[in-house]
Formats: structure tokens, sequence, C-alpha cells
């Protein structure tokens, strides 16, 4: 449950606002986040241009040319901000309610429309061609490699969010026992399609790009398809499950082809570790 | 019509207005590095300000025509020559079948473009044609251009000569100064941190690209500053990283960011980020927001007016 409601509307830049919140990252507070910005959305305001989560944030992007002007400023800036931090209100409130409910096992029938949620596997090859830092992995954390990809495929990850480059996923949930830090020295080109750990973090690099983090594995999947409606295959709120797949299948995988999707409801959604 | 690339200079790449509206895919707008050099070419040749054109970044390229077209070359200044003799940005540029168009030293600025009385016949990627290098999608094959490249072109028309108006002329000599508003941050860097960042201590580094601008300089200290919350990155942010060398959010740059942000660029000078060359001392000067938006205000009016006045 949502137990902490406060929340700072700050300037980002002269064309963006964020909303910060105190409360912890997590679910719920992802759930808060992308319910605000699907009911900022749904408010239509002429001048907003992006919204952007984040783990404790969300970024208003907007037009200043779209806000009336007069000598000393932008008369509707402070109109927005009042109606950002009214919603904000709301929907934290709401997100609180719609806990208590889910925790009592209530229908609800005048909620707002949620997204569809889905269980989206992701095929990894975690053979030693593609990993080639797996073993920084075993004597950092006294696992065998084996354990690790266990470790590593168990858990349905949470997407709190998409950024740094197009299709990077910011998932939530990897094991505590796979935390290893990043390297001092960041490699100059990691291969499109690494998996990798970074921290308490895991996820897939998209497009070769430099980078810091250890490299256990690859999917054979695009993760950005520009040519491709929708072009990104997760939302946030998502969950993301790694099947391991042999060298031979992870030539054989079409790297455009729709990664299997299930949808959540039948399956028990574990919490997220921590 | 179709235009070949003799040579291709260091990055000359097909550019638009770029793809806003997909920074929470963690994809940054990318687009024309100067926005408003792009449009000045584009309402020369009336076109709209956003028409695909083509960036020309530090070392120019040199393209050949097959038939008529008007075109314009705007922004960075060059020794730029047709078949030889020496011709001028921010005019109409008139093309013949057999014509090429030479860029030769860069004299100012960093970015110069090439707007087109024509289109492109090239295919949009989520509603443009811009190269997002960093990507690697868009434009031609998703990369810069290369020698050997040829681009058709559809719909190509001949325009009245037409000149920029000398007060449209933009002039890249003087030493660059960026406006900016405070960051949410800057109240934890020191008096001298924050009076060094102010005066001219930092140099733009060669490192710099679409993604970021470099600066170099005295580090500024980091380590007391508090652990920040990760948040959208949006082009003009000054961050802070853990090596005291602050680094300007370009158009391509990462969409989320977790560093202390010093400054930020107001939007109506990040046209003036396009044309920043390495080695160059940057000043900035603080603004308010509301300031920001008047010169934005009065940037986009003098624009809209432009075409009434060619």
């Amino acid at each position: 449950m949502l137990r902490e409601r406060r929340f700072e509307l700050s300037p980002n830049g002269d064309a963006a606002l964020d909303i910060r919140f105190s409360a912890a990252p997590g679910e719920q507070l992802s759930e808060a986040i992308i319910a605000l910005s699907e009911a900022i959305e749904a408010e239509s305001f002429p001048a907003v241009t992006e919204l952007v989560p984040a783990y404790q944030c969300l970024t208003v992007c907007f037009d200043p040319l779209q806000l009336s002007h007069s000598g000393s400023g932008s008369a509707d800036l402070p109109k927005l901000e009042s109606s950002l931090a009214t919603l904000t209100q709301k929907i934290l409130a709401q997100t609180l309610r719609t806990n208590k409910k889910n925790t009592d096992e209530e229908n609800t029938d005048n909620e707002p429309p949620e997204y569809k949620r889905t269980l989206i596997r992701i095929p990894v090859c975690y053979d030693e061609q593609f990993a080639p830092d797996i073993q920084t992995l075993c004597s950092h954390t006294g696992l065998t490699a084996a354990e690790i990809i266990a470790r590593h495929t168990a858990p349905r990850y949470l997407v709190h969010m998409l950024g740094f480059t197009p299709g990077f996923l910011y998932l939530g949930g990897l094991d505590e026992q796979l935390h290893c830090p990043r390297k001092a020295r960041p490699e100059l080109k990691i291969a499109a399609g690494s998996v990798g750990i970074g921290g308490g973090q895991t996820g897939i690099y998209p497009q070769a790009t430099p980078g810091g983090w250890q490299i256990i594995g690859r999917t054979p999947l695009a993760l950005f398809r520009p040519d491709q409606d929708p072009p990104f295959i997760a939302h946030p709120l998502d969950r993301i499950q790694f099947v391991a797949i042999s060298p031979e299948q992870f030539t054989q995988t079409d790297p455009f082809s729709a990664p299997d999707t299930i949808p959540l409801t039948e399956f028990a959604a574990p919490e997220v570790r921590r | 019509m179709t235009l070949h690339i003799i040579k291709p200079g260091l990055q000359t790449t097909i550019q638009d207005g770029g793809r806003p509206g997909n920074l929470r895919w963690g994809l940054s707008r990318g687009g024309a590095a100067d926005t408003l050099a792009m449009a000045l070419g584009n309402l020369l040749l009336g076109n709209p300000p956003a028409h695909p054109c083509i960036e020309v970044a530090l070392t120019g390229p040199e393209i050949a025509f097959t038939e008529s077209l008007s075109l314009a070359v705007t922004g960075a200044h060059f020794d730029l020559t047709l078949n030889g003799k020496s011709v001028a940005n921010d005019e109409v540029l008139q093309i013949r079948g057999g014509d090429q168009l030479h860029f030769g030293a860069l004299r100012s600025g960093a970015r110069a473009y090439i707007a087109l009385a024509g289109k492109m016949a090239l295919p949009a990627s989520l509603g443009s044609l811009s190269t997002h290098v960093v990507a690697g999608f868009g434009g031609l094959h998703g990369r810069a251009l290369q020698a050997g490249d040829s681009i058709h072109l559809d719909h190509c028309r001949l325009e009245a000569n037409r000149t920029l108006p000398s007060q449209y002329r933009l002039d890249y000599r003087g030493r660059p100064l960026l406006r900016v508003i405070p960051g949410l941050e800057e109240q934890y860097f020191s008096s001298g941190a924050r009076a060094q960042f102010y005066r001219g201590g930092f140099t733009i580094s060669p490192q710099s690209n679409r993604m970021g601008i470099r600066l170099v300089g005295e580090p500024l200290p980091v380590e007391n500053i508090p652990q920040q919350i990760s948040s959208a990155l949006c082009p003009g942010t000054i961050q802070v990283p853990p090596n005291g060398q602050p680094v300007i959010s370009f158009v391509e740059g990462q969409t989320i960011g977790g560093y202390p942000r010093i400054a930020h660029v107001i939007s109506a000078d990040l046209h003036r980020l396009g044309q920043l060359n390495a080695g160059a001392r940057l000043d900035f000067e603080t603004v308010d927001r509301d300031t920001a938006h008047r010169i934005l205000h009065d940037k986009s009016l003098l624009l809209e007016r432009l075409p009434h006045k060619l």
C-alpha cells in the first residue's frame, strides 16, 4: 500500500516539470506513476508534449509556445502546475483506495481502465560465447554458472520504465545473490542484445553502445523495431521473464519475431523481490 | 532527379524535426542539431520549417545533382563552391543538371544545412526521415551518408532568388554565450564551483557528438552532492558526472539521467548547441524561467515573420 503520498513539483529546465515522489521505488509507486501519466494524457492539456515515467518521478514536458504569453511570462504555467498537482493528489489517493480494495479482494467498477499487462518471455542464450563476464559473476557470487542462470531466469521482472537508449527496459526484481558491481572501466562496445548485471540492476542493451555492466548472455530479439508497430516489445508495468536457450536456438530466432506473450492474469504474479 | 554523394564529409546526415513524443520509450527526439538554421533554409525556399534537409558537420561533402532544383545552405560557414565558383550561404542557389556543390574549409560554426526545394524519396520511420545516428535508423540505411550513396528527389522546384534579410543571418564567430536556467541541484555546488562554471571556465571537448556536448576544465567538486532521483533528461540539461566535467545533453542524448544538474540551456538557445566547436570557451548566463519563455516567444515571432520579408 502506498502510504507515503508526498510529492514535489519542480522545474526540469524551462520546458519540463518533474513530479517527484517521496515514496520508495517499487511496484506500487510505478503503478501510481503510470496511472498519473494516463490521467494527464486523458486531460489533453494542449501544451503537454511528453510524459516520461521514471522510478520515483514523472516528467511532464511542455511546449512553452503553447502557453499564452504576457509581458511578465507565461500566464498559463501556474495554471498547468496547479492542475498537475491536483491530478497527482487525486491519483495517489485513488491508488491507495485501489490497493485497499485489491487486498480485500473486492471487485471495483468505478476505476479507470488499466493497461493490460503481459508477461513477456525473452529468450536469452547464456552460452559462454555470449557471456564474457559470467566467470566474474561466478567468483563474485560464489555461484556456479548454472545457478546464476537458474536465479536469473526465475523472477518475473517488473518493467518500471523505458529509457536511456531506445527500448532499454529498467527492470525491478533481480535476485540479491546476483548483485555485482559494474566494471571499473566500461567497455567501449557491448554487442546489441547483451544481457547484463550492473549493481542491483539487470537489463538488455538494445543497441551496440559503450557499457559497464557484467555481460552474462545475449538475446537474439531486437528490443527496438523502428519499422514495426509498436516499435518496442514492452510497456511499463509489463513483466519480463528470461528463458534460457541454446546457441542453435539463438541463431534460428528471427530478431523481429514477436516475443512469446502470455496475459499475466493466467499466472500468479509473485511479489517483486527487492 | 538524383543527388549523388561524391565525398561524404565527416557526418553528413538527413535530418528534419526528429521524433518528438517518444522520450518515454527511450528514444530521444533526434533531428537537426540546429533547428533554427534548418528552418531558415527551408523558409528561404518556401518549405515548412522542418522539411527534411541534409545536415553537414565540421567537414563538408561534395554532392552532384542530375537535374535542376533550388537549394539553400544555411548555418555554419564553409568555403562553399558550385562548380568551382564561390557561392554564399543564406540565399537561394539555382542548381542545374551536372552541377557539383563542394564544401571547403569550415570558417565558423559547426553544422550547415542544405535545404532542398524537393522531397527526398525515402520512407519515413516513426513519422520522420531523420537519421538517428545513435540508434542506427532513419535517413538512408540508418547511418551517415557515404561516398556512392544516391538519394532520389521528387517534386523538385525552382524558386525565385531570395536572400535572408541581414537580421536573420547568423554569425558564429564570437565567443558562445548560452543562457541557462539554474538546475535543481545547483544549490549543492560551492560558490567557487559556480563562479568557475559561469565565468568561461569550460571549453568544448572534441569528444562531443549528437548524444552529448562534453566540457573540459578544472573538475567541479561533486562528492558532497546527494544521490539524485533519475528523471527525464531533456536536450540542454547540463549534468555533472562524478569526474566533475559537465556534459550538455544533446539531440540524441540518453532520455533518463541521474547526475546532478547544474543548469539547463533555455529552449530558445538550444539551436546554438549545434554550432559549438571543439576548443571554444563557453560562457553561461542565468535567466529566470519567464525570461526564457519570453526569449523563445520573441525568436518564434521573428521566424513567423520571415516569409513576409522574403
